[in-house]
């Protein structure tokens, strides 16, 4: 057992050193640099040449790289090209915003989701899982820039109850922060919620087409506790995974959410970046969203072998 | 219920020329009924005269109050915000430096200039020297005293192999700046310079306190004081008690950037910011059904421009150019591009923005088919590939229509569009025929300097004019105004008609676009400086609230 989460733990640092590689000769390779970006229109041969070597942005590649990977390691994220400030203070205030909203989605939807997935999974075929599986199809189809816009337009815009924007700056009150991230929580909620419902119903379908649980079913045990004793505990394992690339998804991919409301969140700090061609700040983004995934899949992994007891002496 | 609603024109709708008019005779004394007969006998009718002139005597009799806190909604930021005022770029920096510092010299809307923190300002007979006389008692929010240090030193930033500014060139004509006492500078300059005081209005210029190179910190003497700046996210300014003039009304202003234009309508809209810059054309109508808000139009001289570069073909055939002027439909794209928020062009970049620069004399170019056909078939270019990326709100719509008159006439304007992201290293000035637009510049001697010298880096279209190139620096040692003007007459006829024996300069303006923002009712005092957002982020010293 612990031999198997050390070795995952070794992938998963193998995974993000091969990324760190990735990352650094795909910003490397994207057109123009933070001097041309940054200069625009009004850049002269002159103002940029001081403007790179201003910031070492005329070194050769691959010393780039060791001394940026260097000083990642003792947790340096080195400094913004653009700004001339620290990333590190650049990324904090926007992680924990970040992490604050991902949190409170998280808190909310993954146990309403998996409860209204066994609920739907008990009662198949019922008008309850009908109104579900309906309800979710329908929000899994719609984009959530679609939801957010129509959500503004309808509660902010018109009737005026909440503030079309969350640009939050860490000195509001609770009801403040709740008023301002009420929509882009429920955009995120409608849109995850969806998904981990769809797949802990399918889920728990498909175990109970297996032979043990028909054996469960021969000897008499009720639907119910069929589903919630035998047939769950089954389904843990790809329910976590779902769970755990949806939250990923949370902390990496809601650069629409954060648009729309003017969130300031980490992926639009990575665009920010993008725009910009910081190349460091889009590094340290990266590396910060491929080691959420890897945390968060290597936790997955831990609480499936925890649930299952076949995976943890595999033959 | 706001009049603006009930879709009759303001004060706010009528041309530059006849709001100073208006304006001017509600000041010295004009009765409602005097100035109403005056807009009947140019066209208007009783109810539009009577809705112009109540809006233009309500703006007039207010006062302004004091207090409140306004919120300001730019359309770009990230980590590159600086308060460096040598390296703004944006709308969201030159806003912010407004705020925090002060410049030497104020532009006024009509783009003269008055005094700022040099209370006196005069040159010699030749212009070849300008003293400014710096106003005392003028303090740092550090609480240091302003003296011509200060001025020293914020202009050595603009001079060096080392300098960053990026409005280096436009003082790189002073040889010297020269402290003649503590309150006193001397700008010697290396070739005349009348417009020098208009210059150093201009966002890069504001002063900085001696030995400043931490930016992180307020250390202007401006109307606020930044008391939080995040690059990328937002940042506040409190209200400068110990300002050395009259100082700003509101008491705090936040200042941040929501990047989704609907999304930034919309925050205006539900009130949850007072003031946006750069309004989709495509949302006037939403925002003028909606009481409570309004548009903020400025007429300027910012441009769109197709470049035809004339060191390659088709751009260095004139014939193809002539085509090319001539199939646009400027008063078209002024209607339905940019939704009447604009001017139509003359393919020279000095509209009537620029006041008494602007050439009248030259006739107006129109839509020909006729015309564009001869030339064309003189050219013998059957078809030819359009670069066009989105620079400015209608780029690419402009192109499309010139794509579709361009059939008419049998030529194959293939309209390729690409991203905006790396466009002005790659594709302007790379391709041969690509867009171009330009803000409007602080004087038709630097917007043409910029973009037509024959040894500017940032002429468009790569055209080699010495004529112009001699007539830009000797105009600017002219101080007699018709002489002036024959001057830059000459130079805007160069470039959209060219002479006898060179040919223009390739480039096609068809329009001018307004500075076109959004604001609510409950903001007043925001200017119309034309030489940028919001009446050229003068407003922050300004603004007031009607609520307050």
């Amino acid at each position: 057992m612990q031999r198997m989460v050390i070795q995952r733990i070794w992938i998963g640092l193998a995974t993000l050193w091969v990324v760190s590689v990735m990352v650094f000769i795909m910003t490397a390779a994207l057109p123009g640099d933070v001097a041309a970006i940054v200069l625009g229109q009004s850049a002269t041969p002159e103002s940029l040449a001081a403007y790179r070597a201003e910031r070492g942005l005329d070194q050769p590649l691959v010393f780039q790289y060791f001394g940026w990977l260097g000083s990642l390691m003792t947790g340096d994220l080195g400094i913004s090209k653009a700004g001339g400030a620290t990333i590190s203070s650049l990324i904090a205030g926007r992680l924990y915003n970040t992490m604050l909203l991902a949190a409170i989605v998280a808190v909310i939807s993954v146990p309403v989701s998996v409860m209204l997935g066994l609920l739907a999974a008990m009662y198949p075929g019922t008008w309850i899982d009908r109104v579900l599986t309906f309800g979710t199809l329908s929000l899994i189809s719609v984009p959530e820039f679609f939801i957010a816009t129509f959500m503004v337009l309808i509660l902010a815009v018109k009737l005026q109850w909440l503030p079309a924007i969350a640009n939050i700056s860490g000195d509001e009150t609770y009801l403040e922060l709740l008023r301002g991230l009420a929509m882009p929580l429920i955009t995120l909620i409608i849109v995850v919620a969806a998904q981990m419902i769809r797949m802990t119903r399918a889920g728990i379908l498909n175990v109970m087409n297996s032979p043990y649980i028909e054996m469960a079913i021969l000897k008499g045990v009720r639907r119910n506790r069929i589903i919630l004793r035998h047939a769950f505990f089954n389904t843990i394992g790809p329910i976590v995974n779902v769970i755990a690339l949806n939250l990923a998804y949370l902390v990496s991919g809601v650069v629409i959410v954060e648009t729309i409301f003017a969130y300031p969140g980490l992926a639009k700090l990575m665009i920010d970046g993008v725009q910009t061609r910081d190349l460091p700040l889009v590094q340290a983004c990266a590396m910060i969203f491929c080691g959420t995934y890897v945390v968060l899949i290597i936790l997955a992994d831990v609480a499936a072998i925890l649930a299952n007891p076949r995976l943890r002496n595999p033959k | 219920m706001t009049k603006s609603k009930d879709n009759l024109p303001t004060i706010d709708n009528v041309s530059v020329e006849d709001r100073v008019t208006i304006e001017t005779g509600l000041r010295r004394g004009a009765t409602r009924r005097e100035v109403m007969s005056w807009l009947v006998a140019s066209g208007a009718t009783i109810a539009v005269a009577g809705s112009i002139v109540t809006s233009a005597k309500k703006a007039l009799a207010a006062t302004p109050k004091k207090g409140g806190k306004l919120k300001f909604a730019s359309d770009l930021h990230g980590p590159s915000d600086t308060l460096d005022p040598g390296l703004n770029t944006s709308t969201i920096d030159y806003t912010r430096s407004r705020s925090m510092y002060n410049s030497l010299c104020q532009i006024n809307d009509d783009l003269s200039t008055r005094p700022e923190l040099a209370e006196e300002y005069s040159s010699n007979e030749s212009v070849t020297e300008w003293t400014f006389k710096l106003r005392k008692n003028v303090k740092f929010h550090d609480g240091s005293n302003f003296t011509a240090d200060d001025v020293l030193y914020t202009m050595s930033r603009h001079y060096g192999d080392k300098s960053t500014s990026t409005a280096k060139p436009l003082v790189a004509d002073v040889k010297e700046w020269k402290k003649v006492d503590s309150h006193t500078v001397k700008a010697i300059m290396s070739s005349p310079n009348a417009d020098l005081p208009v210059i150093l209005g201009t966002p890069q210029f504001k002063i900085l306190k001696d030995g400043t190179t931490d930016f992180q910190k307020s250390v202007g003497t401006g109307p606020f004081v930044t008391t939080e700046f995040k690059p990328g996210q937002r940042s506040l300014h409190k209200r400068n008690d110990h300002y050395w003039r009259d100082g700003a009304n509101v008491e705090e202003i936040e200042i941040f950037a929501i990047t989704d234009k609907v999304a930034r309508t919309s925050a205006l809209l539900s009130g949850d910011i007072d003031l946006m810059q750069a309004l989709d054309p495509k949302a006037i109508r939403q925002i003028e059904s909606t009481d409570g808000v309004g548009i903020w139009s400025v007429a300027s001289g910012a441009y769109f421009g197709i470049c035809a570069m004339t060191h390659t073909s088709p751009g260095n055939n004139p014939d193809f150019v002539k085509a090319l002027q001539y199939i646009q439909r400027r008063e078209k794209i002024v209607k339905s591009v940019l939704k009447g928020q604009g001017t139509v062009g003359n393919d020279h970049p000095i509209n009537i923005a620029y006041g008494a620069d602007h050439c009248q004399e030259l006739p107006q170019r129109t839509h020909d088919l006729d015309k564009a056909k001869f030339h064309l078939k003189k050219s013998g270019i059957t078809s030819a590939e359009l670069n066009v990326a989105e620079v400015g709100p209608g780029m690419t719509d402009i192109c499309l229509l010139a794509q579709r008159e361009a059939q008419k006439i049998g030529l194959d304007l293939q309209v390729k569009k690409v991203p905006n992201d790396g466009y002005w290293g790659a594709i302007w000035m790379k391709t041969p025929l690509n867009v171009v637009t330009w803000n409007m510049r602080p004087t038709a001697n630097v917007m043409i300097n910029l973009a037509f010298a024959p040894d500017a880096p940032w002429n468009d279209t790569l055209w080699n004019s010495k004529r112009l190139g001699k007539l830009l620096v000797e105009s600017r040692g002219v101080t007699d105004l018709a002489k002036r003007h024959e001057m830059y007459c000459e130079m805007q006829r160069l470039i959209s008609v060219g002479s006898d024996e060179f040919p223009p300069s390739g480039m096609v303006i068809p329009a001018h676009r307004n500075y076109l923002d959004a604001k609510s009712d409950k903001i007043e005092g925001i200017g119309r400086m034309p030489l940028g957002s919001l009446g050229g982020y003068e407003w922050p010293e300004f603004a007031w609230r009607t609520d307050a």
